[in-house]
């Protein structure tokens, strides 16, 4: 079997093996997954190695033909299991494959009851995950990115803290209700071109009338809208990551939100440029607010774990900025920063649940002086705060001034507010670690703390070395996007040139108008 | 009738058209006959299977054999005739192997009960080939009336004899529309053939036709369970023995789909709808509100019986829309096709949902939201067997109900009724609403009362459960499986 369709069925072959282990034979599920993710971890990594940046087109396509809908007119529409990756997935891949054995050793410590149902809830998770990334059908795609609803929702919902019904309900519904607006885009956009194939529907989608284009565009963005979360769609996420466990937080902000923008730029800008440049103003301003707004709600926490999952909504309107300036800085940003988010975001949300299993507590004012105690805590916690802040020398850094850069070159003024972000950012970020970490250890529990372990420093370190890597040699990957964004510059620049070109053709001129319908 | 018009009318190719309806008459008379005859008590069950079986393969043979009208212009054997009857069959099956030990008191009268389902597949066989208005009379009928009888079949229970009651009272008024509609209709174009109708044109749209017309379909609105007919439903569903509801909600629901595709056109030679197409939007916005209401209605439940009896609302609204799609898809047969692969999964979806439910009151009673917390920890395979029921239900992929879901927005988006898609999609999120109630209640919340005996083990409703949740699961992955054969 070829690596992708390995990468999609491995898991879920592990969590079938998983599902049939007696319930008691906790050690035993916890190692069969531990080995299935390791298994896909590695070969994800491969296959991010073994990817040919210099090329913009799909590698390692897997195609088979699953089945066909009908579409009008007595034809049909192949739908096939048609996987591939290019620049634009490929570090989403490697950031998702690396997170597995992360994750799963991270819940060593926090997911103690009904481990079986966990661990086969995880290995779907991861299956959702990667087919959402490698899916080059959009019925596929669409297929997997319902999926990866249901695992999390177990997850929040079974081991979650104490409002967790109401955060995973809401999750659920709030989410779903973007996906399914997005199906009739879905099902418009096949029945129009009579194809799911992702490639072909990436180059005649654009020959749809504009306005047609603009509705579809718009069902899609609403859907990657509500996941990324950008600013008006956002209050699910700060009550998902807060009740959810650390494994579930650490997925969903490492992996889960990324499906949003990974989608926003495969689906809504490189299938309809000229809808996405008119959209652009809005989706900017959109990621402008989010990153204040995000940063203002996350001043205002005084539970550490939506403190950062505020400061997640705040990170996330930057991608959001940055792939809507359609510059090449910005769309290297915006993915490079996709990575960034998670990596860094997964790393507090890991220490954050290593700290509560120890102290049972989120907030603020219960800690203080930690540093003294645990200070090989301290030392990964303000690595983790300095990458999420920006700090020149580690990865956030460099996705953030490539995202601001680019965005300065398309709408100054929006990338303006944008920057005091960075600002409140180093703030909201750096106030919570001195109350955390420094200052006098006034609570006396906290002096018996036990400092990290060695499974806990060992789980963190692959991230902090990727911190580090992409802080100071941010090429090795951004070389592998590209060719793939470098096509995508020119294709929006040449779909702008069209529009300006075509100002009074029908392609705008219809614009304004409502579509004509029965 | 001299004999060579017996030899017309019962030429081989009728008789194999009509194979499924004589084979469930038989079956009905046989296993009646072992009530009576000493000694043949035991003949029941197996009378039962193999009746089944005799109308299923009279169904397959069926989609080989030829196209075409029979008995003097009454009865259209057509593909999707032999598909309905497979889903028919499909839906007493699953009915009947649930109903095994469901019931206490009326246990001896089971053969009883056997007899009325088969002669109420009987009557759905005929609905659905029905190609005049007459045999579709007669087929509703025979469909409605041993139905009246097993709604009240618990007869030691009120709340049964009320369901009985109430759902024949309404019954019988729905058929008196159907009546006055087909008169009326007859009335304005001089006929009671289907066929001979769509080709009448401008006739089919003068008032007395459309009054006729309106009137019929009001009466499978209420059959259907549509909105403004539908407030029976909760009621009677959850009244009748449970068993019972999971055949109506099911097989019922899919006779009175079939006829509306007779009527739409999609069944007949002609292919073009007998009704008039200035109803398409109307059509379309009943679906959307009978969607609101079942959906609505469904989420203030706590029994879970009478939540999927709403639920069933819900989901002959979103059928309906592609009924109203029908006149404008630009597939000819997208309506066909769509409700035929819904109501394939819903079969076992809402049946194995139901059906579940009678296994776990014949032990401890009413089924409520309470009494399912914890069932997780209690009995691991019947939660999972009953989230994945809940979430087909609720159309999440890869399970069948997501593809019925999908084909069926897919004919409003083809016959560009794109608002009303979008509305429908988004009653799903209500849907959901209530649907992930059930799974939190199963799986996240703790148990909260004492339960003695918890659920006996049950082979034939075990394998039923377990056959169920894993064709959901198939159709969802594998949905060529049908579709292929719809094709």
């Amino acid at each position: 079997m070829d690596s992708l369709t390995l990468l999609v069925f491995l898991p879920l072959l592990g969590a079938l093996v998983v599902a049939f282990t007696p319930r008691e034979a906790v050690a035993l599920q916890r190692g069969i997954t531990l080995a299935t993710l390791l298994a896909v971890c590695f070969i994800g990594l491969q296959v991010c190695l073994d990817f040919d940046g210099s090329s913009a087109a799909y590698q390692h396509v897997v195609d088979i033909p699953w089945f066909a809908l009908p579409s009008g007119g007595g034809s049909s529409v192949p739908v096939h299991f048609r996987l591939g990756i290019d620049g634009l997935s490929v570090l989403m891949i490697g950031l998702t494959a690396l997170l597995g054995p992360i994750v799963m050793l991270s819940t060593w410590g926090h997911i103690t009851t009904r481990v079986k149902e966990f661990m086969v809830w995880l290995l779907i998770m991861q299956s959702g995950m990667l087919g959402v990334f490698l899916a080059l059908d959009l019925v596929l795609f669409y297929v997997f990115w319902e999926i990866t609803l249901v695992p999390l929702y177990f997850m929040l919902g079974i081991w979650g803290g104490e409002r967790r019904l109401y955060a995973t309900i809401k999750f659920f519904l709030y989410t779903l209700a973007g996906s399914l607006v997005m199906m009739v885009g879905v099902i418009l956009l096949i029945y129009q071109l009579k194809t799911a194939d992702v490639a072909k529907l990436t180059e005649y989608a654009s020959s749809l009338d504009s306005t047609r284009q603009t509705w579809i565009f718009w069902a899609f963005a609403l859907a990657f809208l509500i996941k990324v979360p950008a600013m008006p769609f956002h209050t699910w996420l700060p009550d998902a990551h807060t009740e959810a466990p650390t494994s579930g937080s650490v997925i969903l902000a490492g992996v889960l939100l990324k499906m949003g923008t990974y989608g926003l730029l495969r689906f809504c800008i490189a299938m309809f440029p000229a809808a996405a440049i008119q959209a652009a103003p809005i989706m900017m301003v959109l990621g402008a607010a989010g990153i204040v707004y995000g940063a203002f709600l996350a001043m205002a926490q005084f539970d550490v774990k939506r403190l950062v999952a505020c400061s997640s909504v705040s990170h996330l309107g930057y991608v959001l900025m940055g792939l809507f300036a359609f510059t090449q800085a910005g769309l290297r940003g915006g993915v490079l920063q996709m990575v960034n988010h998670g990596l860094s975001t997964g790393l507090l949300f890991l220490l954050i649940g290593m700290i509560y299993e120890r102290r049972h507590t989120r907030m603020l004012d219960q800690y203080g002086g930690i540093a003294s105690v645990m200070p090989l805590f301290a030392l990964f916690f303000t690595l983790a705060v300095l990458s999420s802040v920006g700090l020149p020398g580690l990865n956030g850094f460099v996705g953030e001034y490539l995202i601001l850069l680019g965005s300065f070159q398309s709408q100054p003024w929006i990338a303006g507010v944008a920057v005091t972000g960075v600002i409140f950012g180093a703030i909201y970020l750096l106030m919570a670690t001195r109350k955390l970490l420094y200052g006098p250890l006034v609570h006396a529990e906290n002096k018996r703390l036990s400092d990290l372990n060695l499974r806990e420093v060992g789980l963190m370190v692959p991230i902090v070395v990727l911190c580090f890597w992409i802080g100071f040699a941010p090429n090795t990957f951004l070389s592998r996007t590209d060719a793939s964004i470098d096509a995508l510059v020119k294709r929006m620049q040449e779909t702008r040139v069209a529009l300006a070109a075509g100002a009074h053709a029908p392609s705008t001129a219809a614009l304004p108008t409502e579509p004509d319908r029965r | 009738m001299s004999p060579q018009l017996l030899q017309q009318l019962f030429t081989a190719d009728a008789l194999w058209a009509l194979a499924p309806l004589i084979a469930l008459c038989l079956g009905a008379m046989l296993v009646l006959l072992s009530d009576i005859l000493p000694g043949t008590a035991g003949l029941r069950r197996p009378l039962f299977l193999l009746t089944i079986a005799a109308a299923a393969y009279g169904a397959v043979h069926g989609f080989g054999a030829p196209e075409g009208t029979y008995m003097m212009g009454s009865f259209h054997h057509s593909h999707a005739l032999s598909a309905w009857t497979v889903i028919f069959l499909l839906s007493g099956l699953i009915a009947f192997e649930f109903g095994q030990r469901y019931y206490k008191e009326e246990a001896r009268f089971l053969a009883e009960h056997d007899v009325l389902m088969l002669t109420s597949l009987a009557g759905m066989v005929m609905m659905a080939g029905a190609a005049d208005l007459l045999a579709f009379f007669i087929g509703l009928e025979t469909l409605s009336v041993p139905l009246y009888t097993l709604a009240g079949f618990r007869r030691a229970r009120s709340d049964s004899v009320e369901a009985g009651l109430k759902y024949f009272m309404l019954g019988a008024f729905a058929a008196a529309m159907f009546l006055y509609g087909a008169a009326l209709v007859y009335a304005a174009t001089g006929t009671i053939s289907i066929e001979d109708m769509s080709g009448m044109g401008s006739t089919l749209t003068e008032p007395l036709a459309l009054a006729g017309f309106a009137l019929i379909v009001g009466s499978l609105f209420f059959k259907i369970s549509v909105f403004p007919f539908h407030l029976w439903v909760p009621d009677v569903y959850q009244g009748a023995p449970t068993p019972v509801t999971a055949f109506m909600a099911t097989g019922t629901k899919a006779a009175g789909f079939a006829f509306l595709l007779t009527l739409m056109g999609q069944n007949l030679a002609s292919g073009k709808p007998v009704l008039p197409e200035s109803a398409a939007w109307i059509v379309g916005w009943i679906a959307v509100i009978t969607m609101a209401a079942g959906n609505l209605g469904a989420l203030v439940q706590t029994d879970l019986k009478r939540m999927l009896a709403y639920s069933g609302v819900a989901h002959a609204g979103t059928m309906l829309l592609a009924i109203a799609a029908g006149w404008h898809d630009t597939e000819p047969h997208g309506a066909q096709t769509a409700l035929l692969f819904y109501m394939a999964a819903y079969v076992f979806t809402a049946g194995g949902a139901f059906g579940l439910l009678a296994w776990m009151e014949s032990e401890g009673g009413e089924v409520t939201i309470e009494s399912l917390k914890g069932l997780s920890a209690r009995r691991p395979m019947l939660a999972a067997a009953m989230a994945v029921f809940m979430l087909s239900l609720g159309g999440i992929p890869p399970l069948g109900g997501f593809w019925g879901k999908y084909l069926v927005f897919s004919c409003a988006v083809r016959a560009d009724m794109i608002p009303l898609a979008v509305i429908g999609v988004l009653m799903s999120v209500i849907a959901l609403g209530y649907y992930l109630k059930v799974i939190v209640a199963m799986y996240m919340q703790p148990q909260t009362q004492s339960h003695s005996a918890g659920i006996s083990p049950r082979l034939a409703a075990a394998v039923a459960t377990g056959v169920c949740a894993l064709v959901v699961v198939a159709l969802g992955m594998l949905p060529s499986w049908v579709l292929e054969r719809l094709g």
